[in-house]
């Protein structure tokens, strides 16, 4: 039996040499806290694991040519604490707050999080809100710009080739004249998988007195975090009021039920959703608190 | 393969699988075992050590990527023989009690007061979030690391005793002890020694506390 | 019992701290003897069939693996995991190593011995196994079905035991009220996982190392299994990582004594979360209805109660656990007329048995539910309720017919309401918006030993060193809430040295005299006596030696500090070590006594507890914003371990009341594979938990003292569940209260309902 090689490299060529020697059965490894689970007892030993928490370069975060720019090795503490990311990004660094636990965060990649592809990882969803590209090198060295729709395709599925990997994301930061938010619904407060997650970014036109730009993303509801883009046309224009509350609690049910008909987790998540719209909603603090109607 | 770790300030080489567990190597390896397994995927924190400055979850990281890294265990905890505030206050504060969540409570906690020396309560609690314990509900170890962070003075547990502390406590008095080796010796008709050779006992018995663990 | 007491009272950390804050305790986990072998399990992944093949070549093929043993090579006698003592009534020997008719996902199939840990588990991934299924049966009401397969010989219905006391009293006018709560199946979660490690000796008899809670019981086990005489298998209790009663039966321990005994090497048996999840035990999921009738102004004249319990695959101890659900009700009401049936019922689902409280917390959920629906119907405060039908110190348990001693949850209700400020916070209303706010209330009971059952006794040395210091010889098994120290503080009370001075070490059957172990409520109450009186024993051996030597009476002479003094001459003192000395020159070795004590009653251990809980309507999320447990303890021996045991033990229950279940899919396979998916309350969701101590010492143990371990999570679940229907308006009655259930409840849909009401 062939033991597993292990490549660390230190820079972006020494990345693109590892990478040229990857097989079907080479894993890369980020901040470990899915895959060192699964690897103790592998499918399949991997012939080359490609560590890539040695690339400093690939864990900054910054701001160049109009665009935020998150590396893929920014681990969700950095994120949840990034001066950059809470004044262009909030939503991503609360999405990165509720991440797992303190080790967790402290560990685990937005990389990571992507390439793992599960339904319910929080940084995705913040990150489909924000509208975020991803950026990838192959071990030719040939660098790829796909938005995250054409990388993450669904539970554990990426389009990601396996000599590939996510070198960042990058998005146009939000700027003063946006708010955003992001919730989610665990089993308990802290170090739950969501069952149920939302982020949301708007523009609010103060001389107008109205929501000028709208995005949802909802996550842990069907195969992977989706735009409600029905939901976003219907926000914009209207007033940061309760009314535009239920009305945005109204379309979070619905996409909710749209995205997964007959599950058996529906029936509790289109009603979750509407508590979970309203958690979202006042965390943008456009308006006093508002509360859904209750009976 | 080859690993050079440094953990609690020594630095050590080891003969790892590549894909081993920085917790294996640790326990296995290093025979550093108060780092625990508890479930062995990220979620009770039982192997909860700090690299550079961060708790992490040793069941989640390979032994390859602490390379080059400053590990510190439960083991690396006390110096020189005194325990670090924070085990101190577990003790005071009862914080422990089948101690299996304690190596990695301890450590977060560490982590915790590096980084924000006077911590809320809520921070500990959510400092403490990836820690599970099933004897305590939390509530002493969270006012213990409230104590060790000088929020808490009101220790309730006594702390065990020192060997030898309680030595010299129980004395006889020089004219009871005389008179009682006079018996023995009137009823032995042999001089006792040992006791009654010198004034007075504790300096000469070489005392010790009891027994850990018991015989 | 008003004596100054010196240390009894006190608060003492677990004896073991300073080794379990460095790290450097070896567990059972960690402890590992030179050439030692390592097993892994293969588990059943089909909830009911006939293994038809075994092919291990590919994994014996394997370098570094020794064998691979499964029915074909292992004794297929039956056993019992609850047997105790060779003479106990009740075991259940439906259970083998190794299966060949396998009962449910996570049956023993087989098990690899290998070099390493990773030679053995990659192994165990090369056994190919071949089954024939039969169908399942996954629900207790599937396996009554009349065409339901049968899981034993004999049928699903494993136990039925029905009781009726007292005389059914007129009805006439009186308020019926019924009602149907279900428990679930929960994982004990211990943190250290389940481990054993076995010598096996080239004489034939083996050494094993255990963390479990009673090293004699283990041993009747293995050496039953094995055909081994009784002293040819040492067990040694190790250090451990929790139990809360899933370590109290013999699940890893006989199969870790075979592999070893087979292949005359040492082995390790270490199981991992999942393994120890779905394939050692977990506390029995049950349903019970109760019907009560009591007069409009609320006093019980008829409490019926029909239980029955999923026992999973084997009976382990569960008919046992049944029959003490009916022995709960009447230890905290007075009724005049008690009857319950209770059913256990075998299902293809993990196997369910010991759980820290053996069946009151499932009772006493299903009780104290009901006084609320009760309560409700005539429009009486629930407090108020129970105050009207408490029984009072020393009455008589109407099931048992035991005296229940100096029962004082009457006490723990009235001075628990003061201090939780109950009236008005019942009061308050629990508001009309998203977040609602309810309080709670439940009483639970439970015992102190076996006395009534069988001759419940214990054995204990105590021997004084020529310094003055003190060896307790006892078979104590410490879960990890201080066993030890308690029982140093009692010898340290009775011989007025500090408990420092008190040495005590784990059971050993090579060593330490025969104990029973750490079941049933009873250590405290019957090892801690058996302690007392040893140490009483001593106390007179050194007294009567001081009296010589001090040349006065015995009566006239007292202990305090390490010394016998003269009690109205104070100034004239002989420390031990003198004694201990002087005594060797007298021809007296050794001070030391023995004992056996055989325990005279089985009073009632109480506790009432208060939640006040906030829920979020919208996300169905309970927050336990505070909680207070009021604990009838008798006398704390260490008042500071009774309060930590009591917080913890809240945890427990409110993971039993809302978060915690293992339920099984339509395949027979857990839901449930980690703590990722398994859920315990974790630090952000705990409340701090306040615990008031009655304490009357009005019973027959040590100083009075009485258990805790156990009746401290009785009452919890029921209380939090109270609170939750009181900030609804709801009759929740299935635990766990999931956010999936109260808002399916709070919108009138489909709530997942006790099939049987």
């Amino acid at each position: 039996m062939t033991q597993t090689q292990v490549l660390t490299p230190a820079s972006l060529e020494e990345l693109v040499a590892a990478l040229a020697q990857a097989t079907p059965q080479t894993r890369l490894l980020a901040g470990g806290t899915d895959l060192v689970r699964e690897l103790r007892r592998p499918v399949r030993e991997p012939d080359l694991l490609v560590d890539l928490t040695g690339l400093a370069a690939l864990s900054e975060v910054r701001l160049e040519e109009g665009m935020l720019h998150i590396g893929a090795l920014a681990t969700f503490t950095e994120l949840q604490w990034h001066p950059l990311v809470r004044e262009h990004a909030l939503c991503l660094s609360l999405a990165a707050a509720q991440v797992g636990s303190t080790q967790i965060r402290n560990a685990g990649t937005i990389g990571g999080n992507a390439a793992n592809a599960s339904a319910c990882a929080d940084g995705v969803t913040a990150l489909t809100a924000l509208g975020a590209v991803v950026i990838t090198v192959d071990g030719a060295g040939e660098r790829r710009t796909q938005s995250l729709d054409d990388v993450v395709l669904g539970p554990g599925r990426t389009s990601l080739r396996y000599d590939e990997a996510i070198l960042e994301f990058a998005f146009p930061p939000l700027d003063a004249g946006h708010r955003s938010a992001f919730a989610k619904i665990g089993s308990r407060t802290a170090v739950s998988v969501a069952r149920l997650s939302v982020a949301l970014v708007v523009r609010f036109d103060a001389d107008a007195g109205v929501l000028s730009e709208a995005r949802v993303a909802l996550g842990a509801v069907g195969e992977r975090a989706f735009r409600a883009s029905e939901l976003e046309a219907k926000l914009v224009g209207r007033a940061a009021d309760d009314e535009t509350a239920r009305l945005f609690a109204d379309g979070c049910v619905a996409a909710v039920e749209a995205s997964i008909p007959g599950r058996y987790s529906l029936p509790y998540k289109r009603h979750a959703a509407v508590g979970l719209a309203y958690d979202a909603w006042n965390m943008l603090a456009l308006s006093a608190p508002s509360e859904p109607a209750w009976t | 393969m080859q690993l050079v770790l440094t953990v609690n300030g020594t630095t050590y080489e080891v003969e790892a699988r590549p894909t081993a567990r920085l917790l294996d190597v640790l326990r296995d390896q290093l025979g550093l075992t108060g780092t625990k397994e508890g479930c062995a995927e990220g979620e009770c924190g039982a192997c909860t050590v700090i690299v550079d400055g961060r708790a992490v979850d040793s069941c989640m990281m390979l032994a390859v990527q602490a390379r080059g890294k400053e590990i510190l265990t439960v083991e690396g905890l006390a110096q020189d023989g005194e325990l670090d505030v924070l085990q101190q206050k577990f003790v005071e504060y009862g914080a422990v009690q089948c101690g299996y969540c304690t190596p990695g409570m301890l450590m977060s906690a560490k982590a915790l007061l590096m980084g924000n020396p006077v911590p809320s309560e809520q921070d500990i609690r959510v400092a403490l979030a990836g820690n599970l314990c099933r004897c305590t509900g939390y509530t002493a170890i969270v006012a213990a690391v409230k104590a060790a962070s000088g929020q808490d003075t009101r220790p309730l547990m006594e702390m065990p005793v020192e060997p030898g502390e309680l030595a010299a406590e129980a004395v006889t008095d020089p004219d009871t002890l005389a008179a009682a080796c006079g018996i023995v010796e009137a009823e032995t008709g042999q001089p006792p020694g040992g006791p009654c050779s010198s004034g007075g006992s504790s300096e000469m018995l070489g005392f010790h506390s009891a027994p850990e663990g018991g015989e | 019992m008003t004596e100054d007491l010196q240390y009894v009272g006190g608060n003492y950390p677990v004896h073991d701290v300073a080794q379990k804050v460095t790290g450097e305790l070896v567990y059972g986990s960690d402890f590992s003897v030179p050439g030692m072998l390592h097993a892994k399990l293969i588990l059943s992944t089909i909830p009911h069939g006939v293994v038809k093949r075994i092919d291990t070549s590919r994994a014996e093929a394997l370098p570094g693996v020794i064998k691979v043993f499964s029915h074909e090579n292992a004794p297929m006698d039956g056993f019992s995991r609850a047997r105790i003592h060779p003479g106990q009534d009740m075991s259940f020997y439906d259970e083998t190593l190794f299966s060949e008719h396998v009962r449910f996902v996570g049956d023993r199939v087989a098990a690899v011995v290998a070099t390493s840990r990773a030679t053995a588990e990659k192994a165990a991934a090369l056994v190919e196994i071949e089954y024939e299924e039969l169908p399942a049966v996954l629900t207790v009401d599937e396996a009554l079905a009349p065409d339901a397969p049968a899981i034993h010989d004999g049928g699903n219905l494993l136990f039925e035991h029905e009781i009726e006391k007292g005389e059914r009293p007129d009805l006439e006018g009186a308020v019926v009220v019924s009602s149907c709560v279900s428990t679930p199946r929960i994982h004990h979660a211990a943190l250290e996982p389940h481990v054993c490690v076995a010598q096996g000796h080239s004489t034939g008899g083996m050494t094993v190392w255990t963390t479990s809670q009673g090293v004699y019981a283990a041993r009747t086990v293995i050496a039953e299994l094995l055909g081994l005489e009784y002293h040819r298998v040492r067990v040694i209790k190790l250090p451990m990582g929790g139990s809360f009663g899933g370590k109290t039966e013999y699940i890893i321990e006989p199969v870790c004594a075979f592999l070893a005994h087979a292949t005359r090497r040492a082995v390790k048996l270490l199981l991992d979360r999942e393994e120890c999840m779905i394939a050692t035990m977990v506390r029995p999921a049950t349903r019970t209805t109760v019907r009560t009738a009591c007069t409009p102004d609320g006093r019980l004249l008829d409490f019926g109660a029909a239980s029955t319990l999923d026992s999973g695959g084997f009976a382990a101890s569960t008919p046992d656990y049944s029959i003490h659900m009916c022995k709960k009700v009447t230890k905290i009401y007075r009724v005049p007329h008690y009857r319950h049936e209770g059913r256990v019922v075998y299902t293809n689902t993990p196997v369910g048995g010991a759980a820290r409280g053996w069946g009151a917390p499932e009772m006493i959920a299903a009780s104290e539910v009901h006084m609320d629906r009760v309560a409700a119907a005539l429009r009486l405060d629930p407090v108020e309720l129970r105050l009207k039908n408490m029984v009072e110190p020393h009455d008589t348990d109407l099931v048992t017919g035991l005296p229940l001693g100096d029962a004082r949850v009457r006490e723990c209700l009235e001075r628990g309401s003061v201090a939780f400020d109950w009236a008005a916070r019942r009061a308050r209303p629990a508001g009309r918006g998203r977040i609602r706010r309810g309080v709670g209330v439940a009483a639970g009971a439970h015992k102190n030993g076996m006395y009534g059952a069988f001759p419940e006794a214990s054995n204990a040395s105590l021997k004084m060193n020529e310094d003055g210091t003190f060896v307790l010889n006892a078979s104590l098994h410490d879960t990890g809430c201080g066993v030890v120290t308690t029982m140093r503080v009692i010898v340290a009370e009775v011989l007025g040295v500090h408990p420092d001075l008190v040495a005590a070490g784990e059971a050993d059957t090579a060593t330490t005299p025969f104990d029973y172990g750490t079941y049933g409520s009873r250590v405290t109450y019957v090892v801690g006596e058996c302690a007392r009186i040893v140490a009483e024993k001593v106390k007179d051996r050194l007294l009567t030696a001081a009296a010589d030597l001090l040349q006065e009476p015995v009566e006239r002479l007292g202990v305090a500090d390490g010394a016998v003094h003269v009690r109205d001459d104070r100034e004239r003192a002989i420390a031990y070590r003198d004694i201990a000395r002087l005594s060797q020159m007298r021809h007296v070795p050794s001070i030391a006594a023995s004992t056996t004590y055989y325990a005279v009653s089985n009073p009632a251990s109480y506790s009432v507890q208060f939640a006040e809980v906030e829920v979020d309507c919208a996300t169905g999320l309970v927050a336990v914003t505070d909680f207070l447990a009021v604990a009838d303890v008798g006398r704390a021996i260490n008042r500071g371990m009774v309060e930590a045991q009591y917080q913890g033990a809240v945890q427990m229950g409110i993971g039993y009341a809302l978060y915690e279940h293992l339920d099984v899919d339509e395949k027979g396979r857990a839901g449930v594979d980690g703590f990722k998916n398994y859920h315990i309350v974790n630090a952000p969701d705990m409340p701090d938990v306040q615990v008031l101590l009655v304490e009357h010492e009005g019973d027959d143990g040590p100083f009075g003292a009485k258990s805790v371990g156990e009746i401290a999570t009785v009452p919890t679940a029921a209380a939090v569940v109270n609170a939750v229907n009181n900030a609804l308006g709801t009759e929740l009655g299935d635990l766990p209260l999931t956010p999936e259930r109260i808002i399916a409840a709070l919108h009138g849909e489909e709530v997942a309902a006790c099939s049987s009401c």
